[in-house]
């Protein structure tokens, strides 16, 4: 029965089911398409209207335990369906290059106490990463430990108001982690 | 590359557009499902989405492909990793130092549990392109929609409609009853609970309501001066919207519905006259704002038409709306004010005319139009006398109006007086020039208050009277032979707001030549020709009166300029006198007639120009 009403229930868009995988998770959604030949099942979760779902990709090798939760009609409208190649081009292109700007913010090898403090910097002054040492406005440095005293470099005014900068945002930082 | 895919599995097709793409080269049937597979996998791409692998770690990055032909792997750009499951550790990701994110990922389908994405569009409705949907599906602020060239088509709006599944309230429901059919008062529950009396009594912030035997009568004349109101022809795009007439087509979302609308023409008033003031105006102030006046003026002189007795015509620019109030009674002084008119308040203009006996004004413009062929300053003196003899009869009013005249000057502000004009012989002459006995009006309500107008303190024995009634009188006697008929006057006599909806805004032109008055002898020596102000009896008003400006055109060689009151005049160092009425918010740039001249420019370089709309 398992394996036979397995695949009659998978193989039926539509169906609502209630799954529990090997790994522990448990969630609902409604089947979109279950592919045999590499054994994917494809559910649409929540319940969004509109073009925008949630969807999820599951193997089915990995589900420990399902029900059947009813049965509604087809999530995807065939006649609506269309892919714009130049479209999806675009589209990854400008989440790449949106990610490698997001990247440069994020410091490698350095706690997260140091990405917090970048952060914090950010907001206020134009920063960026030189290995593990934040760069001001390319000119001052402040290097590990991220310490008042360790705002080095350029013009003495500048200097200074990285340095309060600094203290300020540690302080805000302390005051917060402390909530 | 996601097309790397579509080209492994279908040969040769590219189905940009179409349905789901279908011809898998997979097996030899169609197998809908699997298409239904790749078509959605070709949606995740550009989209994040995080893969869970077998050990329960979890990437995060940007889908860019999939192997699909016998089993599923993944090829992720920009990951980064999550949730650390690895046998390394399995504490979270914040704790350890950051590792940059991979720049490609492949993940075998071996180790792949599942990929989720959040908010995918799968499927599209209509034939825009994709990227056009995507932007179309972001939120649109109006800084976005403004200044996006992309955006020309209006958006599609759609009802609203409830979520199906949306929260089901319906205790809520009883919330939009009608007040008292809800059985649950506030203020009895406050009481009850916190012991909170209700001070209230409506009579505190608004007048109180007479309900008696004449509440019905009163009410349906409420809503009948409501409806009166409300069904008024508008030029203004948003009142009319408001209104629900819709005239204006051409005019896209923001323009429509939002923005503050500057310029806006007087498009009701477009008459042949207009060419001819506009002439004299323009290298006054400017194209735009002599036209401004050119056509106040025009207004104002058919405005005066009206009048049973002689066809008033206002060489000033006036606003409209002062010439309703002016008008109800006899009024003939008219003040020119351009878009400035617009808040000067009617109410102190039509008290001044009131006091002043129309009887007295005929005699004026019977004497001015004697004297159709004089020029102006003989005028003025003639006119002068004629006033004083009618002066004792008149004593008392003038003296009320200079009181009031008084008081506003003290207040500050344009006085409408000082629009006050001479429609003298020249404007008889021409047919469309108006002279502006504005330096009599202001003249004489220098006179009179001495202390207020330094500048224009010249002693002006018995010309205060005389100019008051001049003014008056000079005013009617604008109405000419050749005079257009005064629609506009009509049109303000109902008792409707003072302020002009159809003055064209005032355009400060910085270029105009500054006035100087000249020793010319045009005007030998008229100490009474000097600016005759006249004062509005209502002080407040002059608050709003701010740079009316009176377009009179006196003699062609002074061309037209108005006339500015202002009881400010210690500010003036200059004999110069002018009107700036584009000067609302501070009514105190009313510059008090010079007693040598009354015709002055508008244009003062300090002043802003005004761009206001009605009040």
């Amino acid at each position: 029965m398992a394996t036979d009403t397995n695949n009659g229930d998978e193989f039926a868009v539509g169906c609502l089911l209630a799954i529990k995988t090997t790994l522990g998770e448990e969630f609902e959604g409604q089947i979109i398409t279950f592919d045999r030949p590499s054994n994917i099942l494809v559910l649409q979760e929540g319940s969004k209207t509109g073009p925008r779902r949630n969807v999820r990709f599951l193997k089915a090798n990995y589900i420990k335990e399902f029900n059947l939760l009813g049965q509604a009609e087809d999530p995807l409208d065939l006649k609506k369906c269309y892919l714009d190649l130049n479209s999806l081009q675009a589209r990854e292109e400008s989440a790449i290059r949106q990610a490698e700007i997001e990247a440069e913010r994020i410091g490698v090898g350095v706690t997260s106490e140091a990405q917090s403090i970048f952060d914090a910097l950010s907001k206020t002054l134009p920063v960026h990463w030189d290995k593990t040492a934040i760069v001001v406005m390319n000119e001052v440095r402040v290097s590990s430990p991220y310490l008042p005293e360790n705002v080095t470099g350029g013009t003495p005014a500048a200097n200074e108001r990285v340095k309060k900068v600094l203290e300020l945002e540690r302080k805000r930082l302390q005051s917060r982690g402390q909530n | 590359m996601g097309t790397s895919l579509e080209n492994k599995l279908y040969t040769g097709k590219s189905n940009p557009g179409k349905g789901v793409l279908n011809g898998s080269n997979v097996g030899e049937y169609e197998n809908p499902l699997r298409d239904r597979l790749i078509y959605l996998t070709m949606c995740l791409i550009g989209y994040r989405v995080e893969v869970q692998l077998k050990n329960g770690s979890i990437y995060s990055g940007i889908f860019h492909a999939t192997n699909a032909e016998n089993d599923f792997g993944i090829i992720l750009k920009m990951a980064r990793l999550t949730k650390d499951c690895s046998f390394k550790g399995q504490k979270p990701i914040s704790d350890s130092t950051s590792k940059a994110p991979s720049k490609t990922l492949i993940i075998p389908a071996k180790e792949l549990v599942q990929v989720i994405a959040k908010g995918v569009p799968l499927t599209w409705d209509g034939l825009t392109s994709g990227v056009q949907r995507e932007r179309r599906q972001d939120i649109m602020t109006d800084s976005l929609i403004s200044q996006s060239q992309v955006v020309e088509v209006e958006r599609e709006l759609e009802h609203w409609t409830p979520d199906e599944d949306g929260p089901q309230c319906p205790e809520l429901e009883s919330i939009f009853d009608n007040p008292w059919n809800r059985n649950w008062d506030q203020f009895e529950a406050n009481k009850s609970l916190f012991g909170v009396k209700s001070t209230f009594n409506e009579e505190f912030y608004t007048t109180k309501l007479e309900r008696g035997p004449h509440m019905r009568e009163l009410e349906r004349e409420a809503t009948r001066i409501a409806r009166e109101i409300e069904n008024e022809e508008t030029h203004d795009l948003h009142l009319a919207e408001e209104r629900g007439l819709n005239f204006h087509d051409d005019y896209d979302e923001e323009a429509r519905f939002s923005s503050v609308l500057r310029g806006v023409d007087d498009s009701g008033y477009e008459e042949s006259e207009d060419s001819a003031l506009d002439s004299h105006n323009s290298d006054t102030f400017g194209a735009s704002s002599g036209s401004v006046i050119s056509r106040s003026f025009s207004d104002v002189v058919r405005g005066k038409t009206n009048d049973g007795t002689h066809a008033s015509s206002s060489s000033s620019l006036m606003d409209e709306a002062q010439f309703t109030q002016l008008n109800t009674g006899r009024d003939l002084c008219h003040f020119g004010s351009g878009d400035l008119a617009k808040q000067l308040p009617s109410d102190f203009v039509s008290k001044s005319f009131t006091a002043l006996e129309g009887e007295n004004r005929l005699h004026e413009n019977r004497f001015r139009e004697q004297n159709s062929g004089n020029n102006f300053p003989k005028d003025f003196e003639e006119r002068k006398n004629v006033s004083e003899e009618v002066q004792p009869s008149k004593l008392e009013d003038a003296q009320s109006t200079l009181n009031l005249k008084k008081a506003i000057s003290d207040k500050g502000g344009l006085s409408p007086s000082a629009t006050a004009y001479d429609p003298s012989s020249s404007l008889h002459s021409k047919g469309q020039d108006c002279e502006i006995p504005f330096g009599k009006a202001s003249d004489s309500t220098a006179k009179e208050h001495d202390a207020t107008q330094p500048v224009n303190s010249q002693g002006r024995p018995g010309s205060s009277t005389s100019s008051t009634s001049e003014c008056v009188g000079g005013t009617s006697a604008l109405s000419g032979p050749g005079l257009p008929p005064t629609s506009s006057m009509g049109s303000l006599s109902l008792g409707k707001s003072t302020l002009n909806p159809h003055a064209k805004e005032f355009k400060l032109n910085p270029n105009a030549k500054s006035f100087i008055p000249s020793q010319t002898p045009l005007r030998p020596s008229s100490p009474g020709a000097e600016g005759s102000f006249y004062l509005p009896p209502n002080a407040t008003a002059v608050q709003h009166i701010h740079g009316l400006p009176v377009g009179i055109g006196i003699q062609p060689s002074f061309g037209h300029q108005p006339v500015i009151y202002n009881p400010q005049t210690a500010s003036i160092q200059s004999p110069q006198a002018y009107i700036h009425p584009s000067a609302p918010v501070y009514g105190q740039q009313m510059i008090l007639g010079h007693p040598r001249q009354f015709l002055y420019m508008p244009s003062y370089p300090h002043e802003m120009p005004y761009k206001g709309s009605d009040f």
